[in-house]
């Protein structure tokens, strides 16, 4: 695992995390679109609260926070704009473009666990706190991502066979 | 999340894949591993599981990063931070006098204002340049030279002239160039004057021509006739006849130049010469 070296200007590690950051966002948002948005909005608040960062830890530890915080802020105006428009709402939900083909078969909220903790290799501390829930729903969660992913992988074997 | 809850031995198999069992509970999973063909079986699906959401989310990180958000990101205004100068503790300055320190001052002040007013009225220097700068004063400066020269050369023997009169050419294109007046040597020999040289000296500023003659025969002998001319044209008088001490003066005035006959105030034909000199120079 890369990790940037911290530097005085925290938009040149943000410019180079930025494939991870999508990729996480991507997890959250379920859309490309909707992941840069989401990824922008970060970022911008990131440097906003730069002077934050004392350079302990893992940079995207925070930033991946911060998506994280940005994704239920925005979940929250989106269901209040639902609300508003009842009629909209259905159509809303139905745009949701779908991740990669392996990746489409899992739940929701089951792809960032899993990309934090086999992909990312944080700790499942560290991966629960980013993503705000307990150590131990995070590692049935885990468990569920695993175990849904095996399953894909059986039937895309099943296929080729 | 509508997915069921894994099972306590799918829980158990995948605390073991990330290594976070307990000795006893590791030393059983890998038991059942070894003893059980579907807990074998389905450690090696979540492996496989693990294996292929990892090379997806792996496929995701080959795909380009938008420009714009690199630009956003890139281009994003940086916070102002608060700086604060590091300064000492201003000290606070309180002007106060009582009234003695206030009386002290003023007596302070009256004695430093007239000793500098006595200093500066008891300077000799400032009435000497009054008198040099003042108008109508030039002219009479400029006649005190011409006599001091003539007084300090009339007086050499051997240094009487810089240029003998062996050389009237050298003479005349030296004086000429410098002083910006065309003359001739008179011949003055009708007087008994013997033409003895030149000399270029200052006088009120400007250069003067000079040029010098020696009595030879009748009274006064070896007296000095000095002719000076310059282009200076002094204010008031047009000519002068005067007789400061023991040098006498006549001067003539031409649109071009001031001519001067400087002689011992003995020399009763000063008049005489002058006349001459002006015909001929």
């Amino acid at each position: 695992m890369t990790q940037p070296s911290p530097s005085t200007d925290i938009r040149r590690d943000l410019v180079a995390l930025l494939p991870r950051l999508r990729r996480f966002a991507l997890t959250l948002a379920g859309s490309a679109a909707e992941a840069d948005e989401l990824v922008r909005e970060a970022a911008g608040r990131a440097i906003q609260k730069s002077h934050h960062w004392k350079g302990e830890g893992r940079l995207e530890s925070w930033i991946f926070s911060m998506i994280r915080s940005t994704s239920v802020d925005e979940a929250k105006k989106r269901r209040r704009a639902e609300g508003n428009a009842a009629d909209d709402a259905s159509a809303a939900g139905s745009s949701r473009p779908s991740k990669k083909d392996a990746l489409a078969c899992l739940p929701d909220g089951l792809a960032s666990v899993f990309l934090l903790a086999d992909v990312e290799g944080f700790a499942h501390a560290e991966a629960a706190a980013i993503l705000g829930i307990q150590p131990d729903l995070f590692a049935v969660r885990l468990c569920t991502a695993r175990l849904s992913l095996a399953a894909a992988a059986a039937e895309t074997s099943e296929r080729r066979a | 999340m509508n997915t069921p809850r894994p099972s306590p031995l799918e829980l158990r198999l995948s605390a073991y894949i990330d290594g976070r069992t307990s000795d006893d509970d590791r030393h059983d999973v890998e038991e059942l591993l070894v003893n059980d063909p579907q807990t074998r079986s389905l450690h090696d699906a979540l492996k496989r599981g693990a294996d292929l959401g990892r090379r997806a989310f792996d496929d995701m990180l080959k795909e380009p990063v938008p420009l714009d958000l690199v630009r956003t990101i890139k281009n994003a205004p940086l916070p102002r931070r608060a700086i604060r100068l590091p300064q000492g503790p201003r000290p606070t300055l309180s002007f106060k006098p009582s009234g003695l320190q206030a009386v002290a001052a003023c007596a302070l002040f009256f004695v430093l204002g007239g000793g500098i007013g006595y200093m500066i009225g008891g300077n000799p220097a400032v009435p000497q340049f009054s008198m040099i700068s003042m108008p109508g004063a030039s002219s009479r400066d400029w006649l005190d030279d011409i006599i001091a020269h003539y007084r300090l050369y009339s007086r050499q023997t051997n240094h009487l002239a810089e240029i003998p009169a062996e050389r009237p050419a050298d003479i005349l294109e030296w004086l000429t160039t410098n002083t910006g007046v065309g003359f001739r040597i008179p011949d003055l020999s009708d007087s008994g004057l013997t033409f003895q040289g030149a000399r270029l000296f200052a006088a009120g500023g400007g250069p003067v021509g000079q040029l010098l003659y020696r009595r030879t025969d009748g009274e006064g002998d070896g007296d000095v006739i000095a002719i000076s001319f310059t282009k200076t044209r002094p204010e008031g008088n047009r000519s002068i006849e005067e007789i400061r001490n023991d040098t006498g003066l006549v001067s003539w005035v031409t649109p071009l130049a001031t001519y001067m006959v400087v002689g011992p105030s003995s020399a009763a034909d000063l008049d005489d010469i002058a006349a001459k000199a002006a015909g001929l120079i």
